[in-house]
């Protein structure tokens, strides 16, 4: 129906060249959907097919992996890295890459851990502190590649055997600091669930969003002559979001429910995906990563730029440390060794942020994340080694990289961005 | 607000001067002692042959590029251009030769690119209205304003770089090589548009290498040779001045002889050429 009344009205300012299709209406999203990915244009469609595979080999091994609880778990430990992989993302989007995050988000934890445990400060002096040392490590970096030159793979390499030095360092010969059970920092990396009324007040809020700024993009765009996307498929989207959180949020509910942790992780990637996609700022680090001269051209500081990705990743990377040394209860030498760094790479890129610049969203972060803890849960529970997990996740980060080169080639040929 | 009674007023007034500009790429001296007026309502058609520096020129004037030496002088102040944030907001736009634009990004973020609307909030729907205007304006053939840069022809790029630059009501524009990749309606449309921006009261600065397009618009045709002045031409000026200019083959009494008698020779294609031309 809508198809038809939009044929009828007097042609809309941006449907005026006769050559080009415009699909119109709920089939019409539907094609056009299926004629981008077969362009190329996947967007997140490999990371949800791969999740539905992950979880169905390991639902089908072992049926505990589905379980409310498990799940639950699955939250808390995705929350930390996840942040890290935010970062991440954000020196993607301009085509550089970051490193030391593991270093920076074990150093951090460190520091909460000698500051509040053992100097006494209190305990969100410390976290700012630690935050702070983050962003200010990322601003050496684009110090380095902004008046240097420096290569940011080389820079982070260096930053992060300097950073593990100075973790090493700062924890001394004890090696390891516990810190205390029952305080907040400990209790919200372990403990704190939201209550159900407020997570499933929280689940209804996306879909009602989306409605809101929906039905006013329709109505300004219809006002200034302009073609706007059909209702009926705008209604049926909230539809499916609202009911899909809906029933994740009961089934989580059914033992511990949602964690604070995820809650705020969560509401980093929106706050993010804000500031990348309808912003000023967003707009000119997608600008920045896909042709930097032209960006320079437009006027954009592209120095700044650089700035603000590099010290936003480490500062994400801080705040990742923090949240995992409450969640482990500990600041130690072994904090943020190890996969740290490579699962938040992973996680950015097996998300759908591409490795050469200027294509991702902070969702990637999200997606990508919840694919590697879903690995690493998974084979915990069929008691497999460590040396399985590494090898899985590592073909699972191949294969990401494998799909997201070859969709871009495909993109090349059909002619999109 | 100040801008209307500026413009009306500033007919044949120097917008842009330079004097002595020099510039050096290491040991290669790229440009020599360059001088170079444009004034308001005036279309000046810059010409050379390929390494001439007619693009590095209009680098230095788009603030990518900063010259080694002379002064640069803009509606009667003396400027200097340290990146080009600075020429833009003076009020040069450039349309570069290899245009610039991002390709991942849609053709209305390259529009604005570096000057969206509401910043914290982006105004998508406003943006997208400005940006079919403009392209109207230019009888564009753009399919679809929000398909990425990519997928978009050569000509339908130069649009797209042309509008860019009339975004910001500029007082000069610089086009390079502005109808390379046009076809024939859209390079009249090209000519017509500058035509009009002339008409507004601005200066304009044309490289081409298309002789005809050259002369069609320009009032006064600017020669440069191996980065150095070499003439200045009315747009009436004959085909073989001017080519000589270019080449170099003017500056020798000798050599301009030899040419016409081989003219002569072979008159009869080149006598049909001149008598085609409107």
């Amino acid at each position: 129906m809508t198809a038809e009344k939009s044929t009828s009205a007097p042609l809309a300012l941006d449907r005026a060249d006769a050559r080009v299709k415009h699909e119109a209406g709920l089939s019409g999203a539907v094609r056009a959907f299926l004629d981008r990915v077969r362009s190329g244009d996947l967007g997140s469609l490999p990371v949800i097919v791969g999740l539905v595979v992950i979880w169905t080999v390991f639902t089908s091994l072992n049926p505990v992996f589905v379980s409310s609880s498990n799940l639950v778990n699955l939250l808390f430990d995705c929350s930390t890295v996840g942040v890290i992989a935010l970062g991440i993302v954000c020196v993607l989007m301009v085509g550089e890459i970051d490193l030391s995050v593991g270093s920076i988000s074990g150093f951090a934890s460190a520091m909460v851990g000698t500051l509040w445990v053992n100097q006494g400060w209190p305990v969100a002096l410390a976290i700012i502190a630690a935050l702070a040392f983050g962003a200010l490590i990322g601003s050496l970096y684009a110090l380095l590649f902004n008046r240097l030159g420096m290569p940011s793979f080389v820079s982070t390499l260096a930053g992060l055997l300097a950073v593990l030095g100075m973790q090493l360092y700062i924890l001394g010969s004890t090696g390891s600091i516990n810190l205390p059970y029952g305080s907040a920092l400990v209790d919200f990396g372990q403990l704190m669930v939201m209550p159900k009324w407020v997570s499933h007040t929280l689940a209804a809020i996306p879909g009602l969003a989306l409605l809101i700024s929906g039905l006013r993009t329709f109505a300004r765009r219809r006002a200034a002559n302009l073609s706007a996307p059909s209702v009926t498929g705008l209604i049926l989207r909230v539809v499916i979001i609202t009911v899909g959180l809906e029933l994740i949020v009961a089934y989580l509910n059914q033992s511990r429910g949602i964690p604070w942790m995820f809650g705020l992780f969560v509401g980093l990637v929106v706050a993010m995906n804000y500031a990348l996609t309808r912003t000023k700022w967003g707009r000119s680090m997608t600008a920045v990563g896909g042709n930097r001269e032209a960006a320079r051209r437009a006027g954009i500081k592209v120095r700044a730029i650089y700035l603000s990705a590099f010290a936003l990743c480490s500062l994400f990377a801080a705040l990742g440390g923090v949240l995992a040394a409450a969640r482990l209860a500990s600041a130690s030498q072994q904090a943020g060794t190890g996969d740290v760094n490579l699962n938040a790479i992973a996680a950015a890129v097996i998300g759908g942020t591409s490795l050469f610049g200027g294509r991702g969203s902070a969702y990637s972060a999200l997606l990508g994340i919840i694919v590697i803890q879903s690995i690493a849960s998974g084979l915990t529970l069929l008691d497999l080694s460590s040396s399985l997990r590494y090898m899985i996740t590592g073909a699972v980060l191949a294969i990401a990289v494998i799909v997201d080169s070859l969709a871009r080639r495909s993109r090349a040929s059909h002619g999109r961005a | 607000m100040s801008e209307s009674p500026e413009r009306s007023a500033s007919i044949g007034e120097l917008v842009l001067s330079l004097r002595g500009i020099s510039k050096n790429f290491g040991a290669v001296s790229a440009l020599t002692d360059i001088d170079f007026d444009v004034h308001a309502g005036e279309v000046v058609a810059l010409v050379g042959d390929n390494g001439a520096g007619k693009s590095t020129l209009v680098k230095i004037l788009a603030g990518v590029h900063q010259p080694s030496s002379g002064t640069i002088d803009f509606r009667g102040r003396a400027v200097t251009l340290p990146d080009p944030r600075a020429a833009l907001t003076l009020g040069i736009a450039t349309v570069f030769q290899d245009l610039a634009l991002c390709e991942n990004l849609d053709v209305v973020a390259n529009i604005f690119l570096g000057n969206e609307l509401s910043p914290l909030r982006l105004d998508e729907v406003a943006m997208e209205m400005r940006a079919w205007t403009l392209l109207n304006e230019l009888s564009a053939r753009i399919p679809s304003v929000r398909e990425a840069v990519a997928s978009l022809s050569g000509g339908q790029r130069q649009t797209v770089a042309i509008a860019r630059s009339l975004l910001l009501e500029p007082k000069l524009i610089l086009l390079d090589e502005p109808t390379a990749a046009l076809g024939v309606a859209q390079t009249a449309e090209v000519l017509n548009l500058i035509d009009r921006v002339r008409a507004r009261g601005l200066g304009v600065v044309m490289i081409s290498h298309n002789m005809e397009d050259v002369r069609a618009v320009a009032d006064r045709i600017v020669v440069l040779r191996l980065g150095r002045n070499n003439g200045v031409f009315e747009p009436d000026a004959s085909n073989q001045d001017l080519v000589s200019a270019i080449t170099g083959a003017s500056n020798n009494a000798v050599s301009r002889r030899a040419e016409r008698l081989r003219m002569e020779r072979d008159h009869s294609g080149n006598a049909q050429a001149g008598e085609q031309r409107p």
